[in-house]
Formats: structure tokens, C-alpha cells, sequence
């Protein structure tokens, strides 16, 4: 799709006097910033639309709580009026522009819960999201590569048949279940470690900051979401890059490695593991995307304070300011995991950033 | 003394719990500055063979037998060398690769590592072989210079370059100088030129010619075009069957082939120069390995077949004897006497008529 827009537009400027626009165009990292920074808007504006033309809107819903809750309709609406951010006398259009105008300050409105803004609550419990999750996938990805590339090498051997066995029946089961199993069987019956201690993000009483005591604490409570994560995903990786490590050994450039008397692991690490690689890490941007999406059940079942449990809460209390800052945050955050990906792609090889830039031009 | 010398070499692939040999006992001998040419179709072991003098068989592959004694003169510092090559392991076998034999590859195409700069891929294969795995930027660039130079690329242009921003031509030089880098005293050449335009081809037949007279090396040449190999070629063999079945020099087996397969390889392929012969192709198919024939695995395409031929496999017979140092003319066909060019056939019709 890439190839074709960016054909049109050198077609309809051949002698385009916004040099620089065509400059940014064939730029492959500034493009890719760019077509992410739509995907966010595209995504941000599906989201504003969506969740307004959902029948009975949140302030007339909050004020139905209230007065529910006992207070007279004119004290809940004052206090409708200063949570939310927007009037919904307003036209939508406005309503619309208003809200971007706000995102682009950061500002993603007020939380019901009171006094706190949703740019807080999301600082508070995304971090953690992130440190587990990509800690996890960390983990996940290395071992799964090296295990990957070991068992292609030694395909058909004990190794090879016992990581496939165990990786695809680990892959089966869903990371909520194996959270499930895991406090059960391994905290509760078998004591393997202590639930009511890892419980939540970090011990109370240990000050945020950056020393041994908080790390290590950090860690510590992360361990049992991140085995949940690495155990139920370490597989995959391991037999999609078994898969592609078998192709790349069958290719010319390896045996031609192997007739320069290369050293083993120089042909392993530059020549079949690097060429490897490659394919996987679209797969690698996309998967990790889904674990992050898949872990608020993980998140809810260990009781780990990301923003997953934080998501949860706000999905049950209505408090729909947070659960569109969340998704668009969220959003964002996968948008840029995959950018990031690209352009690792990119540098890994050398193919793609020719044949985007080059070859068009 | 010949540098390489293959006795009764035997491989075979592993195939649904049996062994089916591929390379049924080759002998031959390859002189220092000397060119060898294989001819054969695809599946007649030609290829087979070129990967297991290297030790490079796939993981099916299996050297079941036989010898293949590599000789090198010694200098005033180096040591003469003699040894079996099927019995070096680990760093010896891996310092024979490239050092002493290097191979130049059919595909071409995919010859170099995609990720790394052809630069990146002359300096580590220099790397491998330094006696302490070190070896100066300036020492890497100056003889990776002055090969591409010999196969007239510019070292600039090139080293630096992604091997997918060359073209196919200059990709099989940059390969060919490769295979120079460490001087080695054996070059195999397998299919060297099968993916390249004509003109193309012609370019690197003759800069091979030059280069082997520059630099003195052994040549194995593999192909399926005859012409070409008997134009490179001081010997000719041809294979079939994963068996030597005819050799001699160059224009032995091109004038006067005297298997009927090799004459019928002379028909298949059309010719850039000897005039337009019609091609005709070979009748049937080669046999299947697993379940060969007794006698001559030729005997069920050939015309000039006889019983004798379907029991009695003759080996090697000689056509015309050469004094020593001279390649003489043999053929493994029992009416070699008999065997004419198609062509050749043909004007004896002709001229009966």
C-alpha cells in the first residue's frame, strides 16, 4: 500500500516544488513516524465518535447515579458539570475539537474518582504494565530464539521434540487459565512462593525510587505475571523460529559460509541467525501487542496494579474519561511498539530500507 | 603430482531409511594449473561430487567410500602437504575450505550473505584463515582490492555495496574474487555462469581463462553445456549415472565422442559457434539411483545397445592411448567403435543416400 501511495505522489509532482515533503516522504523512519501518528489520530477520532453515539451519554448516566444515591438533581449536576470536561449542550464537532485540542496538552480529562485527572491514574499504574509485560516479552523472545535456533540445528533430536512438546502445549493454554493454575497449584497447594506476598506491584512501604531495595522488590512482585507471560509464549517464538531457522540454513549463502571455512558461530550468529530473524520481527511487533492486550486478565487474577486492573475498575464504574484515555494510551503504545519494530527491521536489513526509498524515487 | 587426487569416491543421501548413492566410485587426477570440466545432466552426481571434495554435502549427504588426497609442494617455510581430505575434522577441515580449495557457486544470486556488506564478507573470511584470527583493516582492503580489481570491479564501489545493489554479473565476479582472496590452489566452479545473460557469460568464461593464467590455480569446472566446458576446459569428463563415463582433452570428447551418451550431450545442447545443428535431445530419462540396472545404466536409451550391454557394465575402456603426461581418450561403452556424432550420423545417411 506504502509503494503505491508514495508512487502516485512522485507521479502527480514529478518537479514538485515541496521538495521537502517529498524528502520526508522518502524518508523510511520519518515516514513510518508519520503513518503512525495517523494510525493514533484515526484510531483517537473512532474512539471520541464511538463512545459518544453510545446510547444515554456518561454525564446523563452519572447524574441517574446520583440521584440514585440520594442527592437532589441539581447538586449531582453541578458536580457532573465540574468532573466532565465537556458540555453536552455543546455540538459534537466541538466536543471533538475540544478534546483534541486538550490531548495534544496531554490533558485526557478528569477521572470520576475525585481530585485525580486520568493522566495520573494512567502514570500510575501503565509503568508497571509495561515493565512486566516488556520484561516478559524480553525474556520470552531471547529464549525463544535461542531454542528456536538450536532446535533447527538439531532437528529431530531429544531437545527438539521435548521444547516442541511442551512450548505447543504451554501455547494452548491462555495466559488467564495458566495465572489460575499457577496460584492455585503452584502458590497455594505446592507453596513454590508466597501469593499474599507478591501480591501487587511493590511491597507497601517501599519508596519508589531508583535503589536496590525497590528494584529488587520490583522484580520480585513482577516474577509471578512475567513466568505466566514467558511460559505461555516462549513456545511460539521457539517453533516459528525453528521454522524459519531450517529455511535460512537451506539457503546458498549459508553453505557458501561454511565453504569460506567460516567459524560455527560466526555462520550461526551473522549469517543463519540475523537472516533468521528477519521474518519475525513483524510477528515479534504484532504478538507483543497481544500480549499486552491479553493481560488484563493476567493483570486482574494476580492482583498486579497495572493498567489493566486499572482499566477494569474504570469499565465498571462507567468512568468513561479513563477507559478512552487507557485505550487511546494503550493504542498508542502498541502503534509505537510496532514503529519500533520497523525500524529495527530496517536496520537488520538492508533490503527494506533500499527498496522503499531508493527504487521509488 | 597431481594437487588433488580422487579415488573410488562414493556418496550417497539418505532417502526413506536407505542409502542411494549418487557418486558411484569416481576416479580422476587434477594437475596443478590444470582445468578440469564435468559434464552431465542434472542428477548425473556432477554437483554431488563438486560439494563432497569440499565436505559440504547436505545433512542427507554421506561420503560412504574412497579417497580424495589432497598434495601441496612445500616452500622454504611451508611444509609439504599430503592428506586424505574425507579425514580432516573441525579447525583443519575448516581452514581447507577456502584456503586451500574454495568453491564458486551455481547460485549465484544467493551467494553472499543479504545482511552484510560484500566488505564485511571478504574481511571475515580473511579473518577465518589469519594463523592468529587477526589481520589489519589496511591488509583486509588492499588484497580484497586487488582481486575485485583482477575481475574488474572497482573495490570502492563494491566492498562497501549490499550484494542486492549489484547486479547478477558482477555478484558472480565479486563471488569469483572471493574465491581468489586466499589464494587457494584448487577452484571449483559449479554451473559458475547458469543464472547470466550470454554476453554475460562470455565475460566471465574468458576473465576465468585469464585469471587461471595469471594465477595458476586447478580448475574443476562443473556444467551441463559441453561446448562451454570444452572451450574453458584442458579435460573433459563426462558423468552419468554418478559414474565417469567418458574422458579425454577437450577436443576428444567434442570431435570424437565415443559414448553415445556424450555424443547425444553434444546434440542436446545448441552451440554458439559450430554452426546450426539441430538439437536432439536424448530419448528417456536417467535412470532412478535406488534401482539401477545391471550393465550399463545407459544400455535403455541408447541406439547402438546390444545384449551384452544390458549384463556386462565394461568400466573405463581405452580409446586412444597418450604417452604419460598426456590425457588420453577413454570411454566406458563397449561399441565405442561403433559410436558417431548425430550429426555425424547424419552425413553418413546423407552421403549413402
Amino acid at each position: 500500500m506504502s509503494t503505491t501511495a508514495s508512487g502516485v505522489e512522485a507521479a502527480a509532482k514529478p518537479e514538485a516544488p515541496a521538495g521537502l515533503a517529498r524528502r520526508i516522504w522518502h524518508n523510511y523512519v520519518l515516514r513510518r513516524v508519520l503513518r503512525s501518528l495517523f494510525v493514533i489520530w484515526v484510531v483517537t477520532t473512532a474512539m471520541f465518535f464511538m463512545l459518544r453515539l453510545l446510547p444515554g451519554n456518561p454525564v446523563d448516566t452519572f447524574i441517574a447515579q446520583q440521584i440514585r444515591g440520594g442527592s437532589t438533581y441539581e447538586s449531582a449536576a453541578a458536580t457532573a458539570a465540574n468532573l466532565f470536561t465537556f458540555d453536552p449542550e455543546t455540538p459534537l464537532i466541538q466536543q471533538y475539537f475540544d478534546y483534541l485540542w486538550a490531548l495534544l496538552h496531554g490533558d485526557l480529562g478528569n477521572s470520576l474518582d475525585p481530585g485525580t485527572t486520568v493522566m495520573e491514574q494512567i502514570a500510575a499504574s501503565l509503568p508497571w504494565t509495561i515493565f512486566s509485560v516488556g520484561y516478559a516479552l524480553l525474556i520470552a523472545i531471547g529464549l525463544g530464539l535461542l531454542l528456536g535456533l538450536v532446535m533447527a540445528y538439531r532437528r529431530g533430536g531429544f531437545l527438539d521434540h521435548s521444547i516442541s512438546m511442551v512450548g505447543s502445549t504451554l501455547h494452548a493454554i491462555p495466559n488467564y487459565l495458566f495465572a489460575i493454575i499457577v496460584v492455585v497449584f503452584g502458590g497455594v497447594q505446592l507453596g513454590l512462593f508466597n501469593v499474599s506476598e507478591t501480591r501487587g506491584t511493590h511491597t507497601a512501604g517501599v519508596e519508589p525510587g531508583f535503589n536496590f531495595t525497590f528494584i529488587a522488590d520490583a522484580f520480585y512482585h513482577a516474577s509471578i505475571p512475567v513466568t505466566v507471560y514467558v511460559l505461555t509464549t516462549f513456545g511460539t517464538w521457539a517453533l516459528v523460529m525453528k521454522a524459519s531457522t531450517i529455511t535460512t540454513l537451506e539457503e546458498d549463502y549459508v553453505t557458501v559460509a561454511r565453504a569460506r571455512g567460516l567459524s560455527g558461530r560466526r555462520i550461526g550468529t551473522q549469517y543463519v541467525g540475523r537472516n533468521a530473524v528477519l521474518p519475525m520481527v513483524a510477528q515479534i511487533a504484532t504478538q507483543g501487542g497481544f500480549v499486552f492486550g491479553s493481560a488484563i486478565f493476567v493483570e486482574l487474577i494476580l492482583k498486579y496494579d497495572g493498567v489493566s486492573a486499572e482499566l477494569y475498575a474504570a469499565v465498571n464504574d462507567r468512568d468513561y474519561a479513563t477507559v478512552q484515555g487507557i485505550l487511546l494510551i494503550m493504542t498508542i503504545v502498541i502503534v509505537f511498539a510496532n514503529l519500533l519494530a520497523e525500524i529495527v527491521n530496517s536496520m537488520l536489513d538492508p533490503r527494506i530500507r533500499e527498496s522503499e526509498s531508493g527504487a521509488v524515487g | 603430482m597431481p594437487v588433488l587426487s580422487v579415488r573410488d569416491l562414493r556418496i550417497g543421501y539418505r532417502s526413506g531409511g536407505r542409502l542411494v548413492e549418487a557418486v558411484r566410485g569416481v576416479d580422476f587426477d587434477l594437475y596443478p594449473n590444470e582445468a578440469l570440466a564435468l559434464v552431465g545432466e542434472s542428477g548425473s552426481g556432477k554437483s554431488t561430487l563438486g560439494l563432497g571434495l569440499l565436505r559440504l554435502l547436505p545433512r542427507t549427504g554421506q561420503i560412504t567410500g574412497g579417497e580424495v588426497r589432497y598434495r601441496a609442494p612445500g616452500g622454504d617455510q611451508v611444509e609439504a602437504t599430503d592428506y586424505d581430505v574425507l579425514s580432516l575434522e573441525g579447525t583443519r577441515l575448516r581452514r581447507f575450505r577456502w584456503s586451500e580449495a574454495a568453491m564458486v557457486f551455481q547460485g549465484a544470486m544467493n551467494a553472499f550473505n543479504p545482511v552484510l556488506r560484500i566488505g564485511e564478507q571478504f574481511a571475515d573470511t580473511m579473518r577465518a584463515h589469519a594463523p592468529e584470527g587477526r589481520l589489519g583493516r589496511e591488509d583486509i582492503r588492499e588484497r580484497a582490492g586487488d582481486c575485485l580489481r583482477s575481475v574488474r570491479l572497482e573495490p570502492g564501489q563494491v566492498l562497501g555495496s549490499y550484494p542486492h545493489e549489484l547486479s547478477g554479473g558482477m555478484r558472480q565476479r565479486a563471488l569469483i574474487a572471493l574465491a581468489m582472496v586466499l589464494e587457494p590452489r584448487v577452484l571449483i566452479l559449479d554451473e559458475p555462469t547458469t543464472a547470466l545473460d550470454l554476453l554475460t557469460q562470455r565475460a566471465i568464461v574468458d576473465m576465468l581463462q585469464e585469471l587461471r593464467a595469471e594465477r595458476g590455480f586447478a580448475m574443476i569446472f562443473i556444467s551441463h553445456d559441453l561446448a562451454l566446458a570444452s572451450e574453458l576446459a584442458d579435460r573433459v569428463a563426462t558423468m552419468y549415472a554418478g559414474r565417469i563415463i567418458e574422458s579425454g582433452t577437450a577436443d576428444d570428447l567434442f570431435r570424437e565422442p565415443r559414448h553415445p551418451y556424450t555424443a547425444g550431450l553434444i546434440g542436446a545442447v545448441p552451440t554458439v559457434h559450430g554452426g546450426a545443428l539441430e538439437p536432439v535431445s536424448i530419448p528417456g530419462a536417467p535412470p532412478d539411483l535406488a534401482r539401477l540396472p545391471a550393465g550399463c545404466s545407459f544400455a535403455s536409451r541408447c541406439s547402438y545397445a546390444v545384449d551384452e550391454c544390458r549384463t556386462t557394465d565394461p568400466g573405463l575402456l581405452m580409446v586412444t592411448d597418450r604417452p604419460a603426461g598426456e590425457t588420453s581418450h577413454e570411454a566406458a561403452c563397449l561399441r565405442w567403435e561403433a559410436v558417431r556424432m548425430p550429426a555425424m550420423a547424419l552425413q553418413d545417411e546423407e552421403a549413402g543416400k
